[in-house]
């Protein structure tokens, strides 16, 4: 059996690995291959690329600012206009503290440029309070994902199957493909599930919190108030598709969510479910990503990142490249999981909703 | 009043000639004011069917067939509009005088067009998502007297099943939707040294009927299940109206069997009216007499539906051809077809089918020209119904040899049986039924007996598709069920004229957005056109089940008191590690909002050099999260600067 060694091993099936590996490949010219099945055309969606969030540090906004232009061009050239959907997506928030954390955003995305307008209680519901942000971007997964594994051929990277890879020492992995068995000096871990699978047990970081989440489908007789909502007491995503039906993407087990879902939506009308699936994923017990090694000679891991991942691409390869820019740097080493508690705190918010340790 | 054109003489022969029927006893009924005839044992669906009204409506922009799998719901005239009265028409028994509604979503005819709308058609305009909704779904089900054993499904494994559980001294519970028990053993014939498929159903109908502790539900449904307990929409037939029930069935154990279906061919035109499967058109002429038209065309990739062939050989209807998309496929039926004379066609599938002139179909062929007939038979073989299955929580997974989904894994409480477990013969069915008993029981049994034929002798099924064309003549759907699940398009090129155009009802784009379930033969359908990878075919049946939650979960209260006193741990060491929560004094005319940044001087709009933020406004007073030297300061609030001090 023959052997290859390459730079990186991209594990993750979602639209911010595939643009990390696209990217170490393409800019960086770095020797990479990605792990994992691209899914998004049939599978329901577990988390959306946004390009806000509620995040609260004025770093990370200034960082994201940064990014988009670069990354909203890239998108479009990989996957045309349909690749890159503008929206205004409304953040709503019905408790006191999520009011209070939904005020400290909006003043942050204010300060940092974005149009904001209060969501009319007509439109939203009473004892709420809702904004909607303006020329937001939102990609569209199903409609990149085939564009990006064309990029990501023309660029070098090959897509190889998760069962066939195992972590190394030193953050290494090795892949069999064929009669060929390829090594990854650096694995690095994007997706929760790539996590979930690959990352052994006696190297997992201690700030890493795992939660039960659900996605559910659902074919509603009304539409939302605005493509994409998001209630930040829970962290409940909905996403109103163009065909008519709407994902729910929200904290809980099925069940759960299937009832806090129902309580959240009543006054849209009957909601029946034609989808749904409960899945794990994976928070850090600040709320703020984790980047970097983990334990002493472990892969790369990228978690945390929330709606807003896909966007900081750029960033994130050229600091995984060593090519970071002296903010970029700063910012990403902040992130690290072997730093945190060191130095200074960059908590971000996080949805007041039950944890389990992992 | 139509004429009953499509039933078959009463003197066809092989047992077509409606086993489930009384000549003798005429009724007529109405249906949105349509006077149907009917005779007693027919359904509100046969009826309609044998009296030629073969079209719901127009989905798509062309006509949408009428049969048992997508058909819209009814009630009766004087109570259309509440859910809990709605009732499937096929499984409700036609009533002489009954005067029916057709409840379904979105614009359905008006009257003049219900006065002169054209003889085959319901009238219905199916655009609106989910138009043939099933109202009873969304009715929580009255609680039931727990039971030993509740066996879904009253086909040769069901009653087996049922009797077994009987026999082991379990109070059993056999739930059959259609009005019969029976399944769909028929079509499939008999293999050496067994009895009829008439002959067995009928010794354990019989068997059943003298059982004290089995209790018969027929025309019920299960449409949810959850640990130990099965939601029922249940028929009253005793009373002079037909009247309808949701029920939740507690139950011990549960048996599934829930037979195989008939996968819908995958080519543009295929849900056409005048087009069924095998199994349902031999299920329409053996318990209903029906069969529409005079010539019709089997296009099949699995062995039994040449069985139809031979029982209609001696009738006058003629069969055009029969066209077999496997290339070398060999069957004891297929010998027959051959020793009849009929045309066969290896390795030939109709590549589209179009309404052709006179109401008949013109079926578009690989070569030469369309072949024009009233009847189309398109069969792409068997696929076990495991939609409880998944819906209980059950896995499965892409079977490459057999191109299906089969079963994997284990579920508590509960078991498969018959051909839901992926079992052939019947005589696997039925032992399987027994088996499942002995499982749930943890009893070692007898095991399944299931004697399938080489594959050199019995060619195994195969599924039937056409590839992908842009300029396809008619809609392709991916299942012939109620979700009118068509084959995702590509993506539209945008035009300025869009802007002019009403909602988007065509083609999904891509099946994770499709705003209806995905039902197993759409994935079986999606795995052979290439938009599933077999690999991920069982968990996308699982993801994309039609899920009704049994039980109502109670969301946490919102906590609306006081929740916190000082800084959120979001802006932990956002203004240094000395920063300190204290109030601000201002012009008490402004409320400053949360989240309202703090500067040093009017000029500095950087939130980067933000000194403070403001947290909240709690009895009166200003709240705010500010760097410990901080004194004089200004806010910055949607646009304003505000002065303010800092107390401590």
């Amino acid at each position: 059996m023959s052997e290859a060694e390459l730079d990186f091993a991209v594990f993750g099936s979602s639209p911010l690995a595939g643009l990390i590996a696209g990217l170490l490949a393409s800019r960086h010219k770095r020797s990479v291959f990605i792990v994992g099945d691209a899914q998004a055309r049939y599978r329901l969606p577990r988390t959306l690329d946004m390009s806000v969030a509620p995040i609260t540090r004025p770093e990370t906004w200034a960082l994201l600012k940064a990014c988009l232009p670069d990354i909203s061009k890239l998108v479009t050239r990989i996957g045309g206009r349909h690749a890159l959907r503008r929206v205004d997506p409304i953040f709503f928030a019905d408790g006191p503290a999520a009011r209070e954390a939904l005020g400290h955003f909006s003043h942050m995305a204010r300060a940092h440029g974005m149009i904001l307008e209060t969501v009319p209680p007509a439109k939203i519901g009473v004892d709420r309070t809702a904004l909607r942000i303006n020329d937001a971007v939102t990609i569209h997964r199903p409609g990149f994902e085939p564009a990006m594994e064309a990029w990501l051929g023309e660029s070098g990277v090959r897509r190889l199957a998760p069962e066939a890879a195992t972590m190394a020492p030193g953050g290494a992995t090795a892949i069999k493909a064929g009669e060929e068995m390829l090594i990854a000096r650096r694995a690095i871990l994007v997706d929760d599930s790539a996590i979930l699978r690959s990352l052994p047990g006696w190297q997992w970081p201690a700030q890493l919190l795992r939660q039960p989440h659900a996605t559910i489908l659902t074919a509603s007789s009304r539409h939302l108030a605005g493509p994409i909502m998001m209630q930040l007491d829970s962290g409940t995503i909905l996403v109103q598709h163009e065909e008519g039906g709407m994902a729910a993407m929200g904290p809980g087990g099925l069940s759960a969510f299937s009832g806090r879902l129902a309580t959240l939506l009543a006054e849209t009308g009957q909601l029946q479910q034609v989808g749904q699936v409960g899945y794990e994923i994976l928070m850090p017990n600040d709320g703020a990503p984790l980047l970097g090694p983990v334990a002493s000679d472990g892969p790369l891991i990228l978690t945390g990142l929330g709606p807003i991942g896909a966007f900081l691409a750029p960033a994130l390869a050229r600091w995984l490249a060593g090519e970071a820019s002296d903010d970029e740097a700063e910012w990403c080493e902040a992130r690290r999981p072997d730093k945190r508690g060191l130095g200074r705190s960059v908590a971000e918010f996080n949805s007041r909703i039950e944890e389990q340790a992992a | 009043m139509r004429p009953q054109t499509n039933r078959l003489p009463a003197t066809t022969g092989k047992g077509l000639a409606g086993a489930h029927i009384d000549r003798t006893r005429p009724i007529r009924f109405t249906i949105n004011g349509r006077v149907t005839p009917g005779f007693q044992g027919d359904t509100v669906l046969s009826a309609l069917l044998a009296a030629g009204v073969d079209t719901i409506g127009t989905h798509a922009g062309q006509p949408l067939g009428l049969r048992a799998g997508a058909a819209p719901a009814i009630a009766y005239a004087a109570k259309a509009s509440l859910p809990e009265h709605a009732l499937p028409m096929e499984r409700t028994p036609a009533r002489d005088g009954a005067e029916y509604r057709i409840v379904a979503e979105g614009p359905t005819a008006g009257l003049f067009a219900r006065l002169f709308q054209p003889g085959r058609t319901l009238g219905l305009a199916l655009d609106t998502p989910n138009s043939l909704v099933r109202p009873w779904r969304s009715i929580r089900g009255e609680k039931a007297e727990p039971t030993d054993l509740v066996v879904v499904g009253g086909g040769v494994a069901g009653m087996a099943a049922a009797l077994a559980g009987a026999h082991a001294g379990l109070k059993v519970k056999l739930i059959e939707a259609s009005p019969h028990l029976g399944g769909h053993s028929g079509l499939f014939g008999t293999q050496d040294g067994e009895s009829t498929p008439e002959e067995n159903i009928a010794a354990l109908t019989a068997e059943i009927a003298v059982n004290s502790t089995i209790t018969v539900l027929t025309h019920a449904e299960v449409f949810a299940i959850g640990e130990g307990v099965v939601r029922v929409h249940q028929l009253d037939i005793s009373g002079e109206r037909v009247e309808s029930r949701v029920v939740d069935l507690p139950a011990r154990h549960i048996v599934l069997a829930t037979g195989a279906f008939e996968r819908l061919p995958v080519l543009p035109g295929n849900r056409l009216p005048g087009i069924a499967g095998a199994q349902e058109a031999f299920e329409l002429a053996y318990r209903y007499g029906i069969w529409p038209g005079q010539s019709w065309l089997l296009a099949t990739s699995a062995n039994p539906a040449y069985r139809l062939a031979t029982l209609l050989a001696e009738s006058n209807i003629n069969l055009d051809r029969i066209l077999d998309g496997r290339d070398q496929a060999s069957s004891r039926y297929i010998e027959f077809c051959k020793a009849y004379g009929f045309r066969q066609f290896p390795g030939t599938i109709p590549l589209a089918v179009m309404p052709g002139a006179g109401g008949r179909l013109s079926v578009e062929l690989p070569h030469g020209e369309p072949v024009a007939v009233d009847r189309l038979v398109l069969c792409g073989g068997w696929q076990p119904d495991l939609t409880l299955w998944h819906l209980a929580g059950g896995e499965s997974r892409w079977n490459m040899r057999r191109e299906r989904l089969e079963p994997l894994g284990e579920v508590p409480g509960l078991v498969l049986a018959g051909s839901a477990a992926g079992h052939f013969t019947r005589r696997g069915c039925v032992t399987s039924g027994i088996h499942a008993v002995d499982r749930l029981l943890g009893r070692p049994g007898q095991g399944v007996d299931d004697p399938v034929i080489d594959a050199f002798y019995e060619t195994p099924d195969r599924q039937m598709y056409v590839g992908d064309s842009e300029d396809a003549p008619a809609p392709t759907y991916l299942d012939a069920d109620n979700t009118l699940m068509l084959r995702p398009a590509p993506p539209p090129r945008r035009r300025w004229t869009q802007i002019f155009r009403g909602s988007h009802t065509g083609p999904v784009r891509v099946l994770s957005e499709a705003p209806q379930p995905l039902s197993i033969g759409a994935i079986c359908a999606g795995v052979s056109i290439g938009l599933i990878p077999p690999d991920s075919a069982g968990v996308v049946a699982q993801e994309r089940v039609a899920l009704v939650p049994l039980t109502a979960v109670v969301p946490p209260q919102q906590t609306t008191a006081e929740y916190s006193i000082g800084a959120p741990p979001y802006l932990a060491d956002r203004f240094g590690h000395d920063a300190v929560v204290a109030t601000l004094r201002h012009d008490p005319s402004r409320q400053l909002g949360s989240g309202a940044l703090i500067f040093e001087g009017e000029d500095t709009l950087d939130p980067r050099r933000a000194v403070g933020v403001v947290l909240r406004t709690r009895n009166g007073k200003t709240e705010a999260l500010v760097a410990a030297s901080v004194r004089d300061a200004v806010v910055r609030d949607l646009g304003q600067a505000v002065p303010a001090e800092v107390e401590t």
